[in-house]
């Protein structure tokens, strides 16, 4: 194999979605994701041993389309990678376990990848442009960090994360006050666009003067919450749209303002967006507003891609086998909270 | 012969063995509850710089702590596909009775929550599937127990004979349902008032036909002493009910009755959660229950709570219509 094209077989298992991808260096040949999503609408969030559960029912079966659509045998595969936190540490080991199988069954390398780093990875695909030095944005149901990309294999620093709820956990929880349904970042988006974003005009988190002195790139979304929820008591003939919309504009200036003050502070002019609320409607169209406007060249990965998937893991993988990276040590552990100062396991 | 590389992560202990031509190539464990992830992927390397041609896996399917599980579940499943060879699931409580003479006797592993998983044998056949109860109900039948309580782990290498005996499993043993259901999105649930007897009685007579109580056994029911109701609502309409009684130190569980359209969604799991909070704080010893036999939706509920069978009555819900009781240790 040459390193530049290894055939990467890449599994994903941190949350409620059971994805595999393959990847031959940069080229994207397979993307497959089975959601237990469905299940846990029913309880308004993720229940930990119903996601352990249907991995384990659903692995095999993801495995075995994604190596049909790339037109593969699993023997052809050259090296392995698989999420190996953070994430439900339950969900993580089916994930783990299920790849350390397989490349023990065929001798061939395997990877643990920080979860992150590879939502960040996925940039990568079907595209040769330089990946790093970049600032991320990274946000989903359970990260909202800005990070600095020195080297995505090795050396990412954290400028700041949130204090409190993630931005896709609030929201979660403004869907649920709502009753707009679960995942709420879809709903949301959708409600919005009938809405006024400048209706309402709800706090922006950590971002008075006395606030940037100790926490200039971190978020705190509690304190939104609280004034929805009071703006609904208070104000009980409100339109739905307009707070979607107010609620959704505040999360989104305070992501951008910090992260593009991030570039423009380091000097380093790439700014990437990943995380499931990378999906975000709102988000993309004022991101790239604001970045042109700043001249800070902007990535987004494609909507089906900026959810967590396959593809991303077998991506942070193929970078370390192009890099030549020695694979993870056999029974590396699984860690449920590991931060991005580890890319790889 | 066939070779067989033979996985077992039920249990504290994670096993791995390689058996060929019915001789034990490899065998080694690893104690630790919380390292099977960690473990079997290194006994597995192990036994294969042993022997790496393997011709068959065999693994346990359980019952056993889930995480664990899982890990010895998805590792053989995706050996076993990688190397285009077959996957056999065994009971794992089979292979810990396997190396027991006795004539009557239960193996129980730990199930974590001051409950254990276990199986009844008898001149060596398990009766009926594993299932769940508390330490002290088995203590009190005065049978041999024998498993992790007493040092004994599923031994791999009698996966072999069990497969070949056809006591094969294609999913994991859980016994359990998920244990962290929380409560139903939207549901609200609160003590029961007199004016919930009417909507309440709606729901009782379409759920039970002619079997339903009348509405003036009903509001007798309700207003009897020494005992809690409960309903649950949705966007203010009642949609279940569920009563329990406390006679004489123990609890008996009048009904768990959810509306048709409500059911499998985690409410009664919820109703029965409150019963027996309730009980434990009038300081009942147990709490008891009588379900139709063959009420498949009911019956894996109240197990999942512990609650195991201690007797049949006839004709309980009818002529031919026999009920189970089962009982719950509260202490
Ligand atoms: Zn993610």
């Amino acid at each position: 194999m040459k390193n530049s094209d290894a055939l990467v077989l890449g599994i994903e298992t941190s949350c409620d979605e059971t994805a595999v991808g393959i990847v031959s260096g940069r080229k994207l040949l397979a993307n497959v994701i089975s959601s237990s999503v469905e299940e846990h609408a029913r309880f308004g969030g993720v229940v930990p041993e119903i996601a352990s559960r249907a991995h384990l029912e659903a692995m095999q079966g993801v495995i075995a389309k994604a190596l049909s659509d790339a037109r593969l045998s699993i023997k052809d595969i050259d090296a392995f990678a698989v999420t190996a936190g953070p994430g439900l540490i339950g969900a993580l080991l089916v994930g783990t376990s299920s790849a350390a199988g397989l490349a023990l069954a065929l001798e061939k390398p395997l990877y643990g990848v920080n979860h992150l780093s590879a939502h960040i990875a996925v940039d990568s695909l079907d595209s040769d442009h330089k990946l790093d030095p970049a600032i991320a944005l990274l946000v989903s149901g359970g990260h909202s960090s800005i990070l600095q990309v020195n080297d995505l294999t090795s050396d990412v620093k954290t400028l700041g994360s949130t204090i409190d709820d993630a931005a896709g956990e609030a929201f979660d929880k403004i869907a649920r006050i709502l009753e707009l349904g679960f995942p709420g970042g879809p709903a949301i988006d959708k409600d919005a666009k009938a809405g006024d974003p400048d209706a309402i005009d709800f706090p922006r988190g950590l971002t008075l003067a006395r606030d940037l002195i100790d926490h200039k790139y971190d978020f705190s979304f509690s304190g939104l919450k609280t004034a929805v929820s009071r703006y609904l008591i208070k104000t009980p003939d409100h339109i739905r749209a307009d707070v979607s919309a107010s609620f959704q504009e505040a999360v989104v200036d305070v992501l951008l303002k910090k992260a593009i003050g991030a570039a423009q502070e380091t000097g380093i002019e790439t700014l990437i967006i990943a995380g499931g609320v990378a999906a975000n409607s709102r988000l993309r169209a004022l991101a790239q507003e604001r970045a042109s406007k700043a001249g800070i060249m902007l990535r987004i990965p494609p909507l089906n891609l900026c959810t967590d998937n396959g593809a991303m893991v077998a991506a942070m993988g193929s970078l370390a086998v192009a890099k030549g990276l020695a694979p993870s040590e056999l029974g590396f552990e699984a860690n449920s909270s590991s931060g991005i100062t580890k890319p790889i396991f | 012969m066939r070779t067989y590389l033979l996985i077992d992560t039920s249990t504290s202990r994670t096993s791995v063995a390689i058996v060929g031509d019915n001789k034990t190539i490899f065998l080694s464990h690893h104690d630790g509850a919380l390292s099977h992830g960690e473990a079997l992927p290194k006994l597995v390397a192990e036994g294969l710089k042993v022997q790496s041609s393997i011709d068959e896996v065999i693994v346990g399917m359980g019952p056993g702590t889930f995480t664990g599980l899982r890990v010895g579940i998805s590792f053989a499943q995706s050996f076993a596909f990688a190397r285009g060879i077959k996957l056999t699931g065994v009971c794992s409580l089979d292979a810990i009775a396997r190396g027991i003479p006795d004539e009557d006797f239960f193996v129980a592993i730990d199930a974590r929550r001051k409950e254990i998983f276990y199986a009844r044998y008898t001149e060596g056949v398990r009766v009926g599937e594993p299932k769940v109860c508390q330490p002290v109900q088995l203590e009190n039948l005065n049978v041999p127990i024998f498993g992790e309580a007493s040092n004994q782990f599923p031994d791999p290498v009698a996966f072999v004979s069990i497969a070949e005996s056809g006591a094969t499993y294609t999913q994991p043993i859980y016994v359990r349902r998920p244990d962290a259901y929380p409560a139903p999105v939207g549901v609200k649930f609160r003590p029961m008032t007199q004016l919930d007897l009417v909507p309440a009685f709606a729901i009782e007579k379409s759920s039970y036909g002619h079997e339903a109580w009348t509405m003036a056994q009903f509001k007798e029911e309700f207003a009897g002493k020494e005992r809690m109701y409960v309903v649950a609502e949705k966007a203010g309409e009642l949609i279940a009910y569920a009563g329990v009684v406390n006679l004489a130190g123990t609890a008996d569980v009048l009904t768990v009755t959810v509306a048709d359209g409500y059911r499998r969604k985690g409410i009664g799991r919820e109703l029965l959660r409150r019963l027996i909070d309730w009980s434990r704080t009038q300081k009942c010893e147990a709490i008891m229950l009588e379900v139709r036999v063959g009420n498949e939706e009911a019956i894996p509920l109240y197990e999942s709570f512990g609650f195991i069978e201690i007797s049949r009555r006839k004709d309980y819900y009818g002529p031919g219509k026999p009920a189970i009781v089962m009982r719950k240790e509260l202490v």
